[in-house]
């Protein structure tokens, strides 16, 4: 970690070169590290204590300083996490002003010393939150994207829909979709659709057993454990027959690794350094583990049955074309959907009645 | 000195004529069906506001101009949200998700936008102006409590001398 001793920096800092009598200059060249400064720039200001908004300016400027991407935002996260908040905006103005105490300011100091590691935020907080639910995370288990979330929006309107078309649509006769999440993480999709469709039942699988055993952790916190089955399996290793405990099944979904190969150098420090890579490569093309789901579908889903798959951009037409030249699958392409920043990105692709 | 590295990425500027947003308008809908209760909590129902339309509303998200999807880790979850006809802008960082942060924007300005065409008629306007006139109430009473205290203990005093 490179320290804060060029003296435009201090400059940047707004530090002189005498601090309060009785703390002493620093000699030139002498490493000085953040805390001190941190202690004389406050000190400098007059007032003797530490506010969130101080924290939050210093430790950018620490970050920027070291070209840690989002400097704000990872200190505003780190800050608010320390005072219990989620975000800095939901902070009031109370807690803005109130003098932390030496144990938040270490805390704080702890955990940005991570972030100085490149260490995704998530990571570092050791949670984070994906619609309703605030999950454990843990590398190298893959964190959710906020994108994903649009995945879970879509089968949930798919069974609002089936509900809306059949006749039984009072809560006594509700149907009990059965999902099959496939590659299933830190548990985000499986959990956020138990939690958002009441009747139904998942089974996740990862081929990771720190994913299986983080789902498993999630799913406990959230007293969902009744209604999901983790299955420790690769889905290219794996039988219809094993996954059919349940009858067959009414959705699959999935966020299976989808980074053409070449293009994994390219990522971010964060995720090469932190997160699993077999979770984003996929392959030369990014299609093989896409295509070994749709392979294996036909024998899991009913008959009109769901896929719901998040894809690289330039995936809808490979898989278009694909299912084409695989017409033994019964399978067509229903729907591309855009995520959120207008970019094809999730395909729902359903089971024909042969 | 490096250029500072405020900013890494882009602010990316999105119509609001993609497929989804009428799939968000229609979740809308659904998710305040009777029969799954486990959803999001309504709003208070109680206040009476002019709808919002999806088609006057300009959102921005700060995603960047990359790839997006897994091939990115942003933590950004920050939406603008801006309504087109009276120019008023939203912006809500207040949850990690980015799908909450949309839902509490809308709401924001749902309300400033009620409070500007209807102003004094808005029920954000009497519903703020009564919750004002209670704290003054409670605060009139404690006044006046403290006072009839002070009183009380003044009078003991003499009475003891």
């Amino acid at each position: 970690m490179r320290c804060l001793t060029h003296p435009l920096l201090r400059k940047l800092l707004s530090l002189p070169l005498q601090c309060v009598p009785g703390q002493g200059t620093l000699s030139k060249g002498a490493v000085v590290s953040p805390k001190q400064l941190f202690l004389r720039h406050s000190c400098s200001a007059g007032r003797g204590f530490v506010t969130a908004t101080d924290m939050v300016n210093y430790w950018q400027k620490v970050f920027e300083t070291n070209g840690i991407p989002e400097a704000r935002e990872s200190s505003q996260y780190i800050v608010s996490f320390v005072l219990g908040a989620k975000t800095f905006q939901s902070l009031d103005s109370k807690s803005l002003h109130t003098p932390l105490t030496a144990l938040q300011q270490e805390q704080i100091q702890q955990l940005s010393h991570r972030r100085l590691q490149r260490m995704p935020v998530q990571y570092v907080l050791g949670e984070w939150d994906f619609w309703d639910l605030t999950l454990k995370m843990r590398p190298p288990v893959f964190i959710p994207r906020p994108e994903t979330e649009d995945l879970v929006s879509l089968v949930v309107e798919e069974e609002f829909q089936k509900c809306e078309n059949s006749a039984l649509c009072f809560p006594v006769a509700a149907p009990h979709p059965v999902i099959l999440e496939i590659g299933c993480g830190s548990g985000a999709i499986a959990l956020s659709l138990l939690c958002k469709l009441p009747q139904s039942r998942v089974i996740a699988m990862d081929k990771e057993e720190a994913a299986v055993d983080l789902t498993r952790e999630n799913a406990h916190r959230l007293q969902l454990q009744e209604r999901i089955h983790i299955i420790h399996q690769d889905v290219s290793h794996c039988s219809a027959k094993q996954l059919l405990l349940w009858g067959p099944i009414d959705v699959i979904v999935s966020n299976p690794p989808y980074i053409f190969h070449e293009d994994m150098a390219s990522l971010d420090a964060e995720i090469l350094r932190y997160e699993d890579l077999d979770a984003l490569d996929g392959g030369d093309d990014g299609m093989r583990v896409i295509k070994t789901i749709l392979a294996l579908a036909p024998s899991l889903l009913k008959v009109s049955g769901s896929v719901f798959l998040e894809v690289d951009p330039r995936h809808p037409d490979m898989v278009e074309h694909w299912l084409q030249v695989h017409p033994d699958l019964l399978l067509t392409l229903r729907a591309i959907h855009k995520d959120f920043c207008g970019k094809p990105r999730f395909l729902h692709i359903q089971k024909q009645s042969s | 000195m490096n250029v500072p590295g405020l900013f890494h990425f882009a602010f990316l500027l999105r119509g609001v004529q993609t497929p989804s947003w009428t799939r968000w308008i229609l979740r809308k809908q659904q998710l305040s069906l009777p029969s799954v209760p486990l959803l999001q909590a309504e709003r208070k129902n109680s206040l009476k506001l002019l709808e919002l339309r999806e088609a006057e509303l300009e959102e921005q998200f700060v995603r960047g101009d990359g790839p997006g999807g897994q091939a990115t880790n942003k933590t950004n979850n920050c939406v603008v949200l801006k309504h087109i006809p009276s120019g008023i802008v939203v912006k809500c960082h207040q949850t990690r998700s980015v799908e909450k942060n949309r839902k509490i924007a809308r709401e924001i300005l749902q309300e400033k936008v009620d409070l500007f065409y209807k102003g004094e008629d808005s029920d954000v306007f009497k519903e703020k102006k009564a919750s004002e006139k209670q704290k003054q109430e409670k605060k009139r009473r404690a006044k006046e409590n403290l006072e009839r205290k002070k009183l009380f203990k003044e009078m003991q005093q003499l009475d003891k001398e």
